[in-house]
């Protein structure tokens, strides 16, 4: 027993006697957010976002600029401007500045995913221009910049209307057949960062831009909804503009594949989306049914409208982000899904969209 | 008969006067009318009892004839060896030597303290009265409860010099024959000077005295020492200790509290779920601590990473030594509380409240979130109702703050991991120490993990082994 005693206590102290791998916390650079660009000469630029602990000072932040190789030599070189060992395990976002987007992401996705310490819900965020300026400019009121756009994507993501894409949804609709990668487009607006649209991708690289108007749009096409707030354009009978905004949307959306006679497939997308009207700016009285199911006629129209212009540009650019080929996959046996090229099939398809809305309530007044 | 002329000499008043020489306080008196002599120890036994059947009677006689009626009755013991007499005027009785015999009258009653609340266990509601140190006191508090004459007492004596009663309790066609028996033979078989505690006695009878953890249940309170024996446990009074021993026990045991059963079921389900909860925080959130700052940077939530590395900041030391200077004050301090007296003690805590709160934190010597941990973590062992255990556990968490300083989690869970294997291998009078876990005994659970109401306890539990395991009829 002694001797075991002993063998143990001398194991952990041998085991120790050159430990590295510990990592105090306060003598740590945590990385908050990552930005990537590409320069001109073809190299990579990372700027890192990291809190400043010290109480002591005003900063709340301090910003590390690399210009690499590879994303992972940038810590080297962070490591020397900073006497904080810089780590990656608190990493809460990664920005790619939109000419990276449109060269392709995956490698740089995929060095993060490489790495352990790199969660897989670290939100991946495509920036309108340069990443790494929009990182290091002040906004104002939010002292930390990284952070400020972090729960600026949580909060939008939470009303459903712009996605938030992780790390783990990205690699997954990635790698995944018959699905294309989405991300959120953020903007600096001055003294704002502004949400500004969502990035489709063809692949790795990103094609094409669905501007935050008609967001709620791609999202009803996309998939559920659930408590989400949504604003309608309707033309109006008499041509004017009209605007019908819902509260606690709920939508479905279910899609049916055919095979037309000629070999082209034809998908019917069905969105249902339920909800009550907040704001109606038409002519029509709420309190009357007649009316009510007019509107929610009107409403489908518009959306089946919006919806089907929509999926029509994606299918120029190639961008299947609907997941459409999903469900075309899935009626197909393996070995004619594999001997079909869909991302040249895709732009074939019939789309037909077919949207149900209802009108649970106007409101709690009257 | 020389032999038989010996031993009379032996018994002779010279020879017990001899026995006690030097013993100033042995007490004798002389009968001249009659030529008795009586020799006892005045602390030891009952004045008023001394008065009335021996003194008063003694002194009322005239003639030696008198003397040999009033011998015959029952109450005095006739006795023919001096090792009788020697231990029965210890043992709190009177020898009167008249001039051919030798009796014993049995007038015991030391000083003792009264019965009163217990300190160590005490309860909101129910029984508040305790054990005290006299045996004789403590076995009637349990006869007080079960007036059954299933109730059997089993004397022996421990201890080569002190010789201290030691009572096995147990319940006739309850209890367990064979532990019976297995007690008895170890507590038989202690050889050793003198014992003076129940918790020493348990050590000295326990399957491995090395462990750290009692595999014993011990406790003061007559309420849960007669639940204890209802239920097929035996138990072990030890005089002059107001400990009581009750076996076999398992480690889930010493997570209950008798008020659980006084009050509503919810409520006592609640407290058995917040000692359990108590058990986890006291044994690893110092060591998680620990762990997460010197290891795991990535675990600690975004909203309070910030407010945890600022409280690190100014802190000069790695975690696990902050930790473990944090957690060594709380004992210092916990450990001068229970030494000094009342009045002192409060001003003990009041100056290791400041020293350890706010102080320390100011002075940069740790960080908040390390106070609020080792507070908790000091907190929730004393919500642990067996102190004997609380202390056990208190004394491996220092092991496991060391693990997880050195390997972070892995040391965490190897601790655990550890403490779990070891555990395992643990047995009480033979029976399983985990029971109903390990072995799993399903049907024992809501008395041990929850406290279901009252119909759904029909049975005792499986560990006593009991040859009658219906405790009461189901009436649902």
């Amino acid at each position: 027993m002694v001797k075991r005693i002993a063998a143990m206590l001398a194991l952990v102290l041998l085991l120790t006697g050159c430990s590295t791998d510990q990592r105090i916390l306060d003598r740590l650079g945590m990385v908050q957010t990552a930005a990537f660009d590409s320069t001109e000469g073809g190299k990579l630029l990372v700027t890192a976002s990291i809190p400043v602990i010290d109480p002591n000072t005003e900063e709340h932040r301090e910003i590390l600029q690399a210009e690499t190789d590879s994303v992972k030599e940038a810590r080297l070189v962070f490591s020397r401007q900073t006497d904080l060992r810089v780590v990656s395990g608190q990493m809460r976002e990664l920005l790619f500045g939109m000419d990276l987007a449109e060269k392709g992401l995956w490698k740089y996705v995929e060095t993060q995913l490489r790495d352990p310490s790199v969660g897989f819900s670290v939100k991946l965020t495509i920036v309108d221009g340069k990443a790494g300026e929009l990182l290091a400019a002040e906004h104002k009121p939010h002292a930390d910049t990284g952070r400020y756009i972090t729960h600026l994507l949580e909060k939008e993501a939470s009303g459903n209307n712009i996605p938030a894409t992780t790390l783990y949804e990205f690699s997954r609709d990635y790698n995944d057949d018959g699905i294309d990668v989405i991300a959120p487009i953020v903007s600096d607006g001055s003294d704002k960062v502004r949400v500004s649209g969502i990035a489709l991708f063809a692949g790795d690289r990103m094609v094409m831009r669905v501007p935050v108007k008609e967001g709620l749009i791609f999202a009803l096409c996309r998939g559920k909804l659930k408590r989400g707030e949504a604003a309608l354009d309707l033309e109006g009978q008499s041509g004017k503009r009209e605007v019908a905004v819902f509260s606690s949307v709920t939508s479905k959306r279910k899609v049916k594949v055919h095979r037309l006679p000629d070999g082209r497939f034809k998908v019917d997308l069905y969105v249902s989306l339920q909800g009550s009207v907040l704001d109606y700016t038409g002519q029509r009285t709420l309190k009357e049914e007649a009316d009510r199911h007019e509107l929610e006629k009107e409403v489908a129209l518009s959306i089946e409208d919006k919806a089907e212009q929509l999926i029509r540009q994606m299918q120029q650019k190639k961008t299947d982000a609907l997941g459409l080929g999903q469900y075309v996959r899935n009626s197909l046996s393996y070995k004619a899904w594999e001997d079909m090229d869909w991302r040249e099939m895709y732009p074939e398809v019939e789309v037909k969209c077919h949207a149900k809305v209802k009108i649970k309530d106007y409101g709690k007044y009257m | 008969m020389p032999k038989q002329q010996d031993q009379q000499e032996r018994l002779s008043l010279r020879h017990i006067l001899q026995e006690f020489e030097e013993c100033a306080d042995l007490t004798q008196r002389e009968f001249p009318e009659i030529g008795a002599y009586i020799v006892y120890f005045s602390h030891s036994v009952d004045n008023l009892l001394l008065i009335n059947q021996v003194l008063d009677p003694l002194s009322s006689l005239k003639r030696k004839k008198d003397l040999e009626q009033l011998l015959c009755e029952s109450q005095f013991v006739p006795v023919t060896d001096s090792k009788t007499a020697v231990k029965g005027i210890l043992g709190g009785g009177v020898a009167i030597f008249a001039a051919d015999s030798v009796h014993l009258i049995d007038v015991f009653g030391p000083e003792a303290r009264s019965v009163t609340e217990s300190e160590t266990e005490s309860i909101i509601a129910g029984p508040h009265d305790a054990f005290v140190e006299s045996a004789t006191t403590n076995i009637s508090l349990i006869r007080r409860r079960i007036r059954s004459s299933h109730l059997k007492v089993i004397h022996c004596a421990v201890g080569e010099v002190s010789k201290t009663d030691v009572y096995i309790l147990y319940m006739k066609d309850i209890a367990n024959l064979d532990y019976v028996k297995d007690l008895e033979g170890r507590i038989r078989r202690i050889e050793t000077d003198a014992i003076n505690d129940g918790g020493m006695l348990s050590q000295y009878i326990e399957d491995k005295p090395t462990s750290v953890f009692p595999q014993f249940l011990t406790t003061e309170r007559p309420d849960v020492s007669s639940s204890k024996l209802v239920s097929g446990k035996i138990l072990v009074l030890i005089d002059n200790s107001p400990t009581v021993i009750s076996a076999p026990a398992s480690f889930f045991e010493f997570f209950s509290s008798s008020d659980d059963y006084y009050e509503r079921w919810v409520l006592g389900t609640a407290l058995r779920l917040v000692r359990y909860v108590a058990l986890l925080i006291t044994l690893m959130l110092t060591a998680l601590y620990v762990a997460v700052t010197s290891f795991h940077y990535e675990m600690i939530p975004e909203s309070m990473l910030l407010t945890l590395a600022e409280s690190r900041n100014r802190v000069p030391f790695p975690p696990v030594y902050e930790a473990l200077m944090m957690e060594f004050t709380i004992e210092l301090l916990r450990e001068a509380g229970a030494r000094l007296p009342t009045k002192v003690g409060q001003t003990i805590g009041i100056v290791g409240g400041i020293v350890i709160g706010q102080a320390a934190v100011q002075a940069g010597l740790t960080s908040n979130i390390l106070i609020i941990s080792v507070a908790s973590s000091a907190i929730a062992s004393f919500v642990i109702p067996s102190y004997l255990m609380s202390a056990s556990l208190r004394v491996i968490r220092f092991g496991v703050i060391i693990l997880a300083g050195v390997w972070g989690n892995m040391g965490l869970v190897f601790g655990i991991a550890v403490i779990v294997i070891h555990l395992c291998g643990l047995s009480s009078l033979g029976s399983s120490y985990l029971i109903p876990v390990a072995p799993m005994r399903s049907r024992d659970w809501k008395d041990v993990f929850i406290r279901a109401p009252f119909f759904a306890l029909v049975t005792r539990p499986t560990q006593n082994q009991t040859s009658n395991p219906i405790r009461q009829k189901n009436r649902k």
